[in-house]
């Protein structure tokens, strides 16, 4: 029976292994679950689970005609995990993978690289950066390839971790305009105006942390979806914008000028075509820091340019006729204990009304105002309103500054309040307000809303459009706008903006010069200078504002500062805007039977030419390109001057000579039909702005 | 009742096939909370879905034990030998043409169906060694039965190993219980079980402390002893023996660890020593099972409601890391069903081994109780941290489809020779 008891006794022994166990793992559950629950609950929550934001991708803004001009572009920041790459792959890569991560990122040795990919691998470490430089999606498909990291994520430890990242493909062109946005939502410009519109929503996603750091999303229903931001659509042309921003930079730095600031605007629509803002950083360079075409620091006594509407309120209330006359005096005028100044030494005497406005006579316009609504100045506020300057634009973008004109009944309506007033002081406009009234003078007494944003879409199909807002129907009556019209074209064409009149288009506008307040009170010599303006004056498509503080130096007042940035920025605009060209012909006096049509071309060769036809012909030039002028019966040669920077006279000649000559000026040629050109699009004469095209018509 | 004639339903053992299909079921519908996704609208007998292909297994399973129902009782028997060897052909052929699947060479692949010779190896061996131990004239107390033994079982144990799946290989360790049972000396499995102690506490305390306090120890034996004048040099060679070897065992441990072992054998058994220090490395299995668990609390949260299971935090959650999901949505309660459940049924098969009139279906029986208590107790032993990670299935639990057709296997064969007990002739 021994055997037997020693089988009990071996089966005893095997249930009662097998009944231990079995507790043994019952009171782990039971410790695991009961006692220590709460830890590993909390644990659970902790570590792994978490509700994160899933970043909506944001919507791009895009340029009138579709240019992308900000959008979010997938980047990557390349970690390692070296602790799963097995002993031989790492060894073997190593010094590869060194050598090609020196060289994509150019700023460390490769030996950095490897001492930091051993370091890494020693120290057990489960991720590290290689590098916070950003890598695009195309390099990173070339990384993926690279050794070690070909493996993938689970044997080669390469972590790309996505971040987008806000690219402007036209860099600096209206930065302050396209604006920006940071993490505390904060910003300025388009991006912060319109982040309800870009952002999208973030989403909510349940994630699970990954050994190494990363976060893997996780499926289970209580996810919110993010909602891809839309695009926005702006009124803004990347050309015009360009020309904007380079002319008023070149006038800034030519004047050594604090801040400036242009504006361009569709007259009809009231689209924003061009902003730009630049100011002087403490480096002396010039940057967009701030919107100052829009924003509360752009907020300021708009000085002559607001003469405009002291002579709409005029004429709209008094029968007074622009022959009538007015007394300047000398130069000075009190008005009780202040003095007003013209800025012509000695005065302008005894002038015209239009006079008064073109030449910008301060004592002129002020007497005026000051006679006609000394006694009510109500009704001069009144006519403000009317023309919609006292009221916010109600603009687009975030933080636009408000009008600030006084009323008869405020605290600090002074008896010298009226007549400064009338000339754009004790007063307070931004610059895209004084664009907006002096574009409802182009538009024929219609105040349009200033527009910047005109679609919002989303994947190419339009959410929400912004059309053209009427603010008023009309500021003034229509016999009162043609008045204006007239005076506005007069400054250019005789009065203070003179100096920038031109052949192919007529401008009209008012230059504006204010004095700077002081600090403490009072004005300082330094000038706040202004050109506001529309083209073509006959039938008005742009209007345009430009401003530059504070030049320095001998030209400080608007003709000679801000009127010329102007012009440059509309004929850029009347070069590019073939639509707007009248073309230029002459008529061509064809001898029939005697002449060959030589018109124009290389004396040489016209020589050689007419010398084989037997054509007499004789010359008072040694000049390579000449004119022919017909003398009797023989042709006389005159110089045809191209070396001059202005646009040359290529009519007559072929396409061969004219070509090289107006390309040498950098002027871009079309031309249609064949033969000799008999029409160019562009005054011979006048002035070149780069990027000029000229249409050519051959006959 | 003549030779050969069908068994009778009423001679099963219905209490095994109960137990076995609870688990099945209960396995079945654990591997649907598991994948379940409460997002997608999803059916349990979907083909594509891990449910449904167990379920389709399922099917396989019920055809083979129906094969071996109407098979005759005494092929197993008389084909033993014949099954081993077919095993370790596959075995060896899957070392050759075998897929790789995780890391291991041990699959074959026929189109969609993968195939684990290594699951049959477990009966084709207890068929084995039962058929060795039949003879009358062996007895597991001389060397060279045991020699003989440790080849039938070591031989498939080193291919399995070959193959890269450590973990199966171990199961075949678990027929040291076997051959306890038919008289192997406890000593031998006792020093097998000191060994073992001293390798986990080695890991736990590092071998400085314990040698040093092996040497003091042996020293105080040794000055108590020639304080009492008891020195005689037997005892001092015994004395010698008992420090000497267990230290060489305690120095191999560094060696065993950091040569013989693959790195992802080593970080197992890091995490086994000490769970904390990476929880979301090689910790991770663990802790995320652990923390599974212990969410679920007394009750546990509902069937498809948990969490951690759901979102296949656990890795391996369907096959190794199957009993979390019964901690998680079924708490204690649920876990102390399941662990009676495989209680009862490890009781039963060594109640039914023990009733058997031949040696051969005994050794048999105690082969499959010692497997199933091998794979019962590591796969739940790792899950709640007590046993360090070993890759195997919870039988009739885990999804798989070679491990639940050949653990039904393993079950039935010794059923079929159950039910014809009387017939056997006692040897």
């Amino acid at each position: 029976m021994n055997v037997k008891r020693s089988i009990l006794l071996r089966v005893r022994v095997a249930f009662l292994a097998a009944s231990l166990f079995a507790v043994a793992i019952l009171l782990r559950i039971g410790h695991i679950q009961i006692a220590d629950g709460e830890k590993w609950s909390a644990m659970a929550e902790e570590i792994d689970l978490q509700y994160r934001q899933v970043k909506a991708t944001r919507g791009s803004i895009y340029s009138d005609n579709g240019s992308l001009m900000a959008t979010s572009l997938p980047f990557y920041r390349v970690a390692f995990d070296p602790s799963v790459v097995e002993g031989n792959v790492f060894e073997e890569g190593l010094d590869s993978l060194s050598h090609l991560l020196a060289d994509y990122f150019g700023d460390r040795s490769s030996q950095y690289y490897k001492r930091k990919l051993l370091k890494a691998r020693d120290s057990k470490r489960r991720y590290v950066v290689i590098n916070n430089k950003r890598v695009n999606y195309h390099d990173k498909k070339d990384m993926q390839g690279w050794p070690i990291f070909r493996k993938g994520r689970l044997k080669g430890g390469a972590i790309f971790e996505k971040v987008d990242l806000r690219f402007k493909p036209f860099s600096h062109l209206g930065t302050r305009t396209i604006g920006f946005i940071n993490e505390n939502s904060n910003g300025a410009g388009l991006e912060y105006s319109f982040n309800h519109v870009l952002a999208g929503t973030d989403g909510k996603a349940l994630f699970q942390k990954m050994a190494g750091g990363g976060w893997k999303p996780l499926y289970d229903g209580s996810e919110v979806k993010a909602v891809e931001g839309m695009d926005i659509e702006t009124t803004i042309d990347i050309n015009l914008q360009d020309v904007a921003e380079s002319a008023l930079l070149r006038a800034l730095k030519q004047h050594d000028a604090n801040y400036g600031c242009v504006v361009v605007m569709e007259v009809e629509t009231g689209h924003i075509k061009a902003i730009s803002n630049l100011s002087k950083n403490k480096q002396g360079n010039y940057w967009e820091l701030y919107n100052y075409a829009v924003g509360q620091q752009g907020l300021t006594e708009p000085g002559s340019t607001f003469k405009l509407a002291s002579m709409i309120a005029l004429l709209e209330d008094s029968q007074i006729a622009l022959m009538d006359t007015i007394a300047t005096g000398t130069g000075t005028f009190e008005y009780y204990d202040k003095k007003m100044r013209d800025h012509k030494r000695g005065g302008y005497g005894t002038i015209t009304v239009a006079e008064a406005f073109s030449k910008s006579s301060n004592i002129g316009i002020s007497r005026l105002v000051n006679q006609h609504f000394g006694l009510k100045p109500k009704k001069f506020t009144q006519y403000l309103q009317q023309m919609g300057l006292t009221e916010p634009l109600d603009f687009q973008m975030k933080g636009a500054g408000t009008p600030y004109i006084k009323s008869p009944g405020d605290p600090t309506w002074s008896g010298v309040t009226l007549p400064w007033m009338s000339i754009g002081y004790e007063l307070k406009l931004t610059p895209l307000h004084t664009l907006a009234f002096y574009n409802a003078v182009a538009n024929n007494g219609t105040m349009v809303r200033p527009l910047i944003v005109k679609r919002i879409s989303k994947a190419g199909t339009v959410q929400d459009e912004f059309r053209p807002q009427v603010i008023k129907e009309s500021i003034c009556s229509p016999q009162t706008l043609q008045q204006v019209q007239k005076l506005l074209e007069k400054v250019v064409q005789t009065g203070t903006a003179s100096n920038i009149k031109n052949a192919d288009y007529g401008i009209a506008g008012k230059t504006g010069t204010a004095q700077k307040v002081k600090a403490g009170g009072g004005y300082e010599k330094a000038y706040y200078t202004s050109f506001a303006g529309y083209f073509p004056a006959d039938q008005p498509k742009y209007s345009c504002i430009v401003i530059i503080d504070k030049p320095k130096g001998y030209n400080q007042y608007g003709s000679d500062v801000a009127a010329p940035v102007f012009k440059e920025i509309a004929d850029n605009i009347y070069s590019r805007d073939a639509d707007m060209h009248k073309l230029f012909t002459e008529s061509i006096n064809r001898e029939i039977g005697v002449f060959p049509v030589i018109k124009s071309g290389n004396l040489t060769d016209l020589q050689l030419i007419c010398n084989e036809l037997g054509v007499s012909n004789h010359t008072s030039t040694d000049a390579e390109w000449v004119l022919s002028k017909r003398n009797y019966n023989s042709v006389k040669w005159v110089e045809n001057d191209v070396s001059s920077l202005k646009v040359p006279n290529v009519l007559g000649m072929t396409l061969r000579d004219a070509l090289p000559i107006l390309e040498n000026h950098g002027i871009q040629v079309n031309y249609s039909g064949k033969g000799r050109i008999i029409k160019q699009s562009m005054q011979y004469g006048s002035n070149i702005t780069p990027g000029a095209k000229i249409n050519l018509v051959l006959g | 009742m003549k030779r050969g004639e069908d068994v009778k339903a009423s001679k099963l053992d219905w209490v095994t096939i109960l137990i076995v299909a609870t688990l099945a079921i209960a396995g079945w519908l654990n591997i649907y909370a598991v994948v379940y996704d409460s997002q997608v609208d999803q059916n349990i007998f979907d083909i594509t879905q891990n449910s449904g292909k167990q379920l389709l297994w399922m099917g396989i399973s019920v055809i083979a034990v129906s094969l071996i129902m109407i098979m005759d009782f005494r092929f197993f028997d008389s084909f033993a030998y014949g099954f081993y060897g077919v095993v370790i052909s596959l075995l060896i052929g899957v070392l050759l043409l075998g897929t790789v699947v995780s890391g291991s060479k041990s699959w074959f692949e026929f189109g969609f169906v993968r195939f684990q010779p290594a699951e049959f190896a477990k009966f084709a061996t207890a068929l084995a060694i039962a058929k060795f131990l039949v003879k009358p004239q062996i007895k597991v107390d001389n060397l060279k039965t045991i020699a003989v033994l440790a080849m039938i079982v070591g031989l498939p144990a080193a291919l399995i190993v070959l193959q890269g799946d450590t973990g199966s290989a171990l199961v075949f360790g678990a027929f040291v219980l076997v051959l306890y049972r038919e008289g192997l000396s406890p000593v031998i499995v006792l020093i097998g079980v000191i060994a073992v102690a001293l390798f986990v506490l080695t890991l736990l305390f590092g071998p400085t402390v314990l040698i040093g306090a092996l040497i003091l120890t042996g020293v105080a034996v040794f000055l108590y002893w020639l304080i009492t004048r008891k020195v005689t040099p037997k005892r001092i060679w015994t004395l010698l023996f008992v420090v000497l070897i267990p230290t060489a065992v305690i120095l191999s441990v560094n060696w065993v660890v950091t040569d013989l072992m693959q790195p992802h054998q080593q970080n197992r058994v890091k995490a086994f020593v000490n769970p904390e220090a990476d929880p979301l490395g090689y910790g991770y299995n663990v802790t995320q099972s652990k923390i599974a668990i212990g969410s679920g609390g007394f009750f546990g949260k509902g069937f498809l409601e948990g969490t951690q299971t759901k979102f296949d935090f656990v890795p391996e959650q369907s096959t190794d890391f199957i009993f979390c999901t019964i901690g998680e949505e079924h708490g204690w309660l649920g876990s102390f069903i399941l662990i009676a459940l495989f209680v009862t049924l490890l009781l039963r098969i060594v109640f039914i081994a023990e009733r058997q009139k031949s040696k051969f279906s005994r050794v048999y029986g105690y082969g499959v109780a010692a497997i199933l208590f091998f794979h019962f107790m590591v796969n739940i032993g790792m899950t709640i941290g007590l046993f360090p990670v070993i890759g195997i299935p919870l039988p009739f639990f885990s999804y798989g489809g070679s491990s639940l057709l050949a653990f039904s296997v393993l079950i039935f064969i010794l059923l079929k020779m159950d039910a014809h007990r009387m017939q056997m002739l006692v040897r």
